[in-house]
C-alpha cells in the first residue's frame, strides 16, 4: 500500500488537469473490473460482485490535488499565479514548485524579510505578493518554457517520519489508492468505483459522476484535518493521528447517514481496530454533493487522518491508512445489509 | 573548476550559526587545494594563500560559513521539538515547512500548521518562535535517543538548478560567497600577487558578525573584503535597495567602507571590462566589513555582494554568473599586472 501511496502521490494532478493520475490508475485497474471516463474526466469502473443485492453501492475518491496555475508573465521573467484550490500563502512562500507538463524547477519568491515594514513581518503573505521563478531573465525568454494556464506543483519528497508519511497530495491519493487495492482484491457485492476530478474548487466531479451512476448508497473516501499539534488541545484537534480511520457525523457540507455512521463504529468495533469522530464541524468534501444527488443518496466518508492537509507536507500514519482499507473493505459488504 | 558542483556541495553540507563544523569541514577540505596550512581556528576557517612575501600589505577575503537556522530549545511530552531562531528568519513561510534536525544523526521534519479548513476567518497570522514545533514523527523517548536541547535546525531545501545559470537553494547565503573566493584563488594560481592574501570562512555572521570580530584581530589585515549576498529585485520589489541578477558583482559604496578600495574595484572592474552593479549604503553594510573596518587599528574594507532573491528563506536564488564574474574581479584586482 505504501508504495502505490508514493507512486500516486508523485504523480502531478491538480484540479482539471488529473489525466496523468487518471491514468496511472486506469493502468493499475483496467484488468479488473470495466470502467469509462466521462464527460469532466471523471473515472467510473464497474466491479462485478460473487453476489448482489439490488442496492447500488458507489465509492469514490478524488483524483485531483491541490496547486496552482500560471496567470501572467512578468517582465523580469517570473511568473504570476492563482491558487487551484483552497491554500493558505503561509504555506506557499519559499516553497519548491515545479511548472506545467516540463515539470520546469522553480521556486516560489517573495520581497526579502529584511525589507518590509514591521506590519509586513507580522502578517501572512497575500497570495498576490507572491511570484515562480524559474530563473528567466525576461518575459521572453519565460515563455519558451511557461505558457499561461500551466499548472504548478508543490514540489516535496515522499518521506517516512518514523511510523508516519510524508508528501504532498495525500489528499486525495490515499483514498484512491485504497480504491485500487480494493479493486484489485474484487468486491464481494457489484459495486462502483468512482474516481473524481476537480473535487478541491468545488465537488465539481462528483456532482455529473453520481449524476450518472446514481447510487442508492455512497461512502467516500478521503484524508481530513487532524490538528494533533503542539498547542492545540482537546476537541479543537479535530482528529489525531494513530487513532484510527475518522468518521464524522457531520461537516460543512453534508450530515452523514445516522445507520451508516454507526454501522461504522460498530464495524470497526467488531474488526477490533480504532475509529474516531471528528470533534469540530469543519471541512467538507464529495459527499456533500453526492448526497443531494437526484433524489439524494444515502452517504458517509470515511477518511484517514491528516495533518498540514494543503500542504506541501502532509503527514499520515501508516497504520490508519491500512485501518481505512479493513474498516472499508468490510463496510462495502455490510452495507448491502441496511 | 565546476563553480555549481562547488556551490552545490557546500551547500549540502549544513551550518547553522553556532554549528558550523559540518559547513566548515566541507569547505576546509577545498581551501587546503589553494592554502595548504589551512585549519579551524576558534571555529573559523583560516587559511594563507601561497608564501606571503616581506613587505606587502596584508588583504584578508571574509565569507561568512553559517546560515540562518533553529535551535532546539525543548522536546515536549507528545514528542514535538520547540525551538528557538539562529539569525533573521522569516516566520512567514515557517508553517508546513520542511527542515533537517541534525542530531545525532539527521532527522527529517515538518513544522506544525493548521490548514485552512480550521483558521479562524480562513487566514493564518505568523507565529511566534514560542509557537513554533517540528513534528519528526518520533516520539519523545525516541526523540531523545538522537537530539538534544541545543542541537541545530536547517530547512530541507537542496539546491536546485533553474533556467540559464541561475540556482536555488536554502544556504546561498553565504556559501555562495565561499564559492567566489575557492574560485579567485584558483584564478590566481601561480600568479604574482599585489598582496599577501589569508582567507576568512567566518561563524556567527548571522548573529552579529562575531567570527570575524575574533578573526579581524587574529588576521589583523591592511585591507578587508566581505564577500557576501545582498539583495536582488524582482517585480514589485523596491528598485532602490536592489540589484539585478545577472549584471555582474555588487561593489559596496559606504560612509564606513573605503573609498579608495571600493574606487580601485571599480576601475579594475572597467578595465578588465568585468560587469559590475554599485551597491551604495548610507551606513553599516551589516555584513562582516563592519567588523574589519574597525578591528584593532582599523583596515581599509570592502564589500563585494552576489545579487540574491528571497534572503533568509529556503529559496534563495543567485546566477551563478554573478559568483564568476565577482571571482574574475578580485582575481583581477589581487594580481600583479603582467604589462
Amino acid at each position: 500500500m505504501k508504495e502505490l501511496l508514493k507512486e500516486l502521490c508523485m504523480i502531478n494532478g491538480v484540479s482539471g488537469d488529473e489525466s496523468a493520475v487518471r491514468e496511472s490508475i486506469i493502468e493499475k485497474i483496467k484488468d479488473y473490473c470495466d470502467y469509462r471516463v466521462d464527460n469532466l474526466g471523471n473515472l467510473i469502473c464497474f466491479c462485478k460482485g460473487r453476489k448482489t443485492s439490488g442496492k447500488k453501492v458507489m465509492i469514490a475518491a478524488h483524483m485531483d490535488e491541490v496547486g496552482f496555475i500560471v496567470t501572467y508573465i512578468r517582465s523580469d521573467g517570473t511568473l504570476s499565479f492563482g491558487e487551484v484550490g483552497w491554500i493558505d500563502p503561509s504555506v506557499v512562500i519559499g516553497r519548491q514548485v515545479s511548472v506545467g507538463k516540463n515539470h520546469i524547477s522553480g521556486i516560489v519568491g517573495s520581497t526579502a524579510v529584511h525589507n518590509l515594514s514591521k506590519e509586513q513581518r507580522e502578517s501572512a503573505p497575500e497570495m498576490d505578493s507572491l511570484y515562480i521563478d524559474i530563473g528567466a531573465d525576461s518575459a521572453e525568454e519565460a515563455e519558451k518554457y511557461v505558457s499561461l494556464g500551466d499548472c504548478v506543483y508543490f514540489d516535496s519528497e515522499f518521506i517516512e517520519m518514523g511510523s508516519r508519511i510524508k508528501s504532498k497530495a495525500i489528499d486525495d491519493r490515499a483514498g484512491c489508492a485504497v480504491m485500487i487495492r480494493l479493486i484489485q482484491e474484487k468486491p464481494e457485492y457489484d459495486t462502483y468505483f468512482v474516481f473524481n476530478v476537480q473535487e478541491e474548487i468545488g465537488l465539481r466531479g462528483s456532482r455529473v459522476s453520481a449524476f450518472s451512476v446514481e447510487p442508492d448508497f455512497a461512502i467516500v473516501l478521503e484524508a481530513t484535518t487532524a490538528s494533533d499539534i503542539d498547542g492545540v488541545n482537546g476537541g479543537e484537534r479535530v482528529c489525531s493521528l494513530g487513532k484510527g480511520p475518522v468518521v464524522g457525523f457531520m461537516d460543512r457540507s453534508t450530515v452523514y447517514d445516522r445507520e451508516m455512521y454507526r454501522l461504522a463504529f460498530d464495524t470497526a468495533s467488531e474488526l477490533n481496530i480504532p475509529c474516531q469522530t471528528k470533534t469540530r464541524i469543519a471541512g467538507g468534501n464529495d459527499s456533500g454533493a453526492i448526497h443531494l444527488t437526484k433524489c439524494g443518496v444515502r452517504t458517509l466518508a470515511v477518511s484517514v487522518p491528516c495533518r498540514y492537509l494543503h500542504s506541501p507536507s502532509c503527514v499520515i500514519e501508516q497504520q490508519d491508512f491500512e485501518n481505512t482499507f479493513v474498516l472499508v473493505h468490510e463496510l462495502l459488504k455490510r452495507v448491502h445489509e441496511l | 573548476m565546476d563553480i555549481k558542483d562547488i556551490v552545490f556541495r557546500l551547500c549540502s553540507a549544513y551550518g547553522a550559526s553556532g554549528d558550523e563544523n559540518n559547513a566548515a569541514e566541507t569547505a576546509l577540505d577545498i581551501l587546503h587545494g589553494f592554502c595548504t596550512d589551512a585549519g579551524i581556528v576558534n571555529g573559523n576557517v583560516i587559511g594563507n594563500f601561497g608564501i606571503h612575501q616581506e613587505g606587502l600589505p596584508l588583504l584578508v577575503l571574509d565569507a561568512h560559513i553559517d546560515q540562518i537556522g533553529m535551535i532546539v530549545t525543548e522536546i515536549t511530552d507528545d514528542g514535538f521539538i520547540k525551538v528557538a531562531n539562529l539569525g533573521g528568519i522569516d516566520r512567514r513561510l515557517l508553517p508546513a515547512q520542511q527542515v533537517i534536525v541534525h542530531g545525532k544523526k539527521d532527522i527529517k521534519g515538518v513544522i506544525c500548521s493548521v490548514p485552512p479548513h480550521l483558521l479562524k476567518g480562513g487566514s493564518s497570522k505568523v507565529p511566534e518562535f514560542s509557537e513554533i514545533s517540528v513534528d519528526t514523527g518520533l516520539s519523545r523517548g525516541e526523540l531523545e535517543e538522537i537530539i538534544s536541547a541545543g542541537d541545530t535546525i536547517t530547512f530541507d531545501s537542496p539546491c536546485r538548478s533553474l533556467l540559464n545559470d541561475r540556482i536555488s537553494g536554502g544556504a546561498l547565503d553565504d556559501r555562495c560567497g565561499i564559492a567566489v573566493i575557492l574560485l579567485a584563488l584558483d584564478m590566481l594560481q601561480g600568479k604574482k600577487l599585489k598582496y599577501n592574501v589569508s582567507v576568512i570562512f567566518s561563524v556567527q555572521e548571522e548573529l552579529g558578525e562575531r567570527g570575524a570580530k575574533i578573526g579581524a584581530y587574529r588576521l589583523n589585515p591592511d585591507i578587508a573584503i566581505a564577500i557576501d549576498v545582498s539583495f536582488a529585485f524582482a517585480e514589485g520589489e523596491n528598485r532602490k535597495k536592489c540589484g539585478l541578477l545577472g549584471r555582474g558583482a555588487m561593489i559596496g559604496i559606504s560612509p564606513c567602507l573605503s573609498r579608495e578600495v571600493s574606487d580601485i574595484l571599480i576601475s579594475v572592474a572597467k578595465e578588465a571590462e568585468i560587469p559590475y552593479q554599485l551597491e551604495v549604503m548610507n551606513g553599516l553594510t551589516s555584513t562582516n566589513a563592519d567588523r574589519y573596518s574597525e578591528s584593532r587599528e582599523g583596515a581599509k574594507t570592502c564589500t563585494l555582494s552576489v545579487p540574491l532573491r528571497n534572503m533568509h528563506t529556503p529559496v534563495e536564488v543567485i546566477d551563478l554568473s554573478d559568483v564568476r564574474n565577482m571571482a574574475s574581479l578580485l582575481a583581477e584586482f589581487i594580481a600583479e599586472q603582467e604589462h
